[in-house]
């Protein structure tokens, strides 16, 4: 499905990630693998460096921390926006919404429409979406998007189909009015039915954490992991975007009345490099036009990859210049979404360590 | 599809001298999951075709993957 939103834009942006950086070749003897394919690997998928947080982070953590920052340095005053929206898919407890315990710690105006949502590598189109929705209302002047997920804390460090790529991050965009003439250009698509590609299968109320759920096991694939573990089914999510990513962006483009050529930056989530070179291969897309190294300096942070491109890749050229962007997020769900709109110049655009 | 192509990508993806149609794939030492990604990338970049992780297990030799991929083109 198609959307266009008019007169608003992302007027600033921050990317937080933890200090503490892990290295592919000292996990590798974690692995139930011979060196010489991990090294493999990590030359094809692009695996590097990675950015995790220490035992007990919370998302909330991130969030008060990233915010705190925006306040200090007077990008953001805190009584000036009114809506945050949290997408995450390790919210600190179940509930209250960890947006509210956000909002408590803060101390931010009772006068704060705050709103968790649940999605993962599509999360930074969903909460543009959302947030695009909410600045429709005269009464909401500034929307405060976060996306911040601490998946490694539910990754096994001995499964190296996830472990090598998660990332832990958050990111903080502002959304707000601009210029009437501006149009952003959405297309949606999820299916359901082919949700079993990325899951945590247990700690929910299916199938609630437990000493069983807390046990590694081998399903036949060298990898040990648990039900409380995140789980990816690497081939068929490679399929997947494959297959649905480059038809969608075709849709998109046609609908905004662009040409493939007329897109100066194509900043699409980053599971890994080997899947966006396929993809910007398939789409004939330059790879200068496509970010791909957020992955082997930070990790996969799950929604909050795309900020990071922007920030890591493109922040000084926004500082000053305005660019036309396809944005693209995909994956849990499934999820397949994409944006394309004017971005920048930014007030602020900065990629900051959290100690 | 041209086989000699074909296998000289296999060759490629397997880190082998030769692959011949009669080679059984899971004894390759190369045979893990990397190597299924990177074969069912082969066969969309190269042939446009998509092979799904479910194919994969159920062909044998190098020649069954070859069929399947020359099926699937057609």
């Amino acid at each position: 499905m198609n959307f266009t939103f008019r007169g608003k834009r992302i007027s600033g942006l921050l990317a937080v990630v933890p200090a503490r950086e892990h290295s592919f070749l000292e996990e590798m003897k974690n692995f139930n693998f011979p060196e010489a394919r991990s090294r493999k690997l990590m030359e094809v998928m692009g695996y590097d460096k990675h950015r995790l947080v220490e035992p007990g982070v919370c998302v909330s953590d991130l969030a008060v921390f990233g915010l705190q920052y925006l306040f200090d340095r007077n990008f953001l005053g805190r009584d000036d926006f009114d809506a945050l929206i949290l997408v995450t898919q390790s919210p600190d407890q179940l509930m209250p919404p960890t947006s509210n315990i956000i909002q408590g710690r803060l101390k931010l105006k009772q006068d704060l429409f705050c709103l968790d949502i649940n999605q993962g590598c599509a999360g930074f189109i969903i909460g543009l979406i959302q947030a695009l929705l909410l600045l429709e209302q005269p009464s909401i002047r500034k929307v405060v998007l976060i996306n911040a997920d601490v998946l490694s804390r539910r990754t096994s460090p001995k499964d190296r189909n996830s472990y090598p790529l998660v990332g832990d991050a958050a990111s903080f965009t502002v959304i707000e009015r601009g210029a009437k003439d501006t149009a952003l250009y959405v297309n949606l698509k999820m299916d359901g039915t082919r949700g079993e590609a990325l899951t945590i299968p247990a700690g929910g109320f299916r199938l609630p954490s437990s000493a069983e759920t807390a046990m590694l096991e081998d399903v036949g694939d060298n990898n040990l992991r648990a039900k409380d573990h995140l789980r990816m089914d690497g081939s068929a999510v490679f399929n997947f975007v494959q297959l649905e990513v480059p038809p969608m962006i075709e849709s998109l483009l046609s609908f905004a009345g662009f040409k493939r050529e007329d897109i100066d930056f194509y900043v699409f989530h980053q599971p890994n490099r080997f899947m966006l070179q396929k993809l910007a291969a398939k789409m004939k897309v330059p790879y200068a036009k496509m970010p791909m190294n957020v992955v082997e300096r930070f990790g996969n942070s799950s929604g909050v990859t795309i900020p990071m491109a922007i920030a890591s890749s493109l922040r000084q050229a926004l500082a000053t210049h305005q660019f036309r962007v396809c944005l693209a997020g995909f994956g849990v769900g499934l999820t397949w979404a994409s944006m394309l709109m004017p971005l920048g110049p930014l007030d602020f655009c900065e990629l900051i360590d959290q100690p | 599809m041209n086989n000699e192509d074909f296998y000289r990508a296999l060759t490629e993806i397997l880190d082998v001298d030769a692959v011949k149609a009669e080679d059984i794939l899971r004894d390759f030492s190369e045979w893990d999951s990397l190597t299924v990604l990177s074969v069912l990338a082969m066969a969309d970049s190269n042939y446009g075709v998509t092979i799904t992780p479910e194919d994969i297990r159920s062909v044998v030799t190098a020649g069954d993957l070859a069929t399947l991929v020359d099926i699937r083109q057609k």
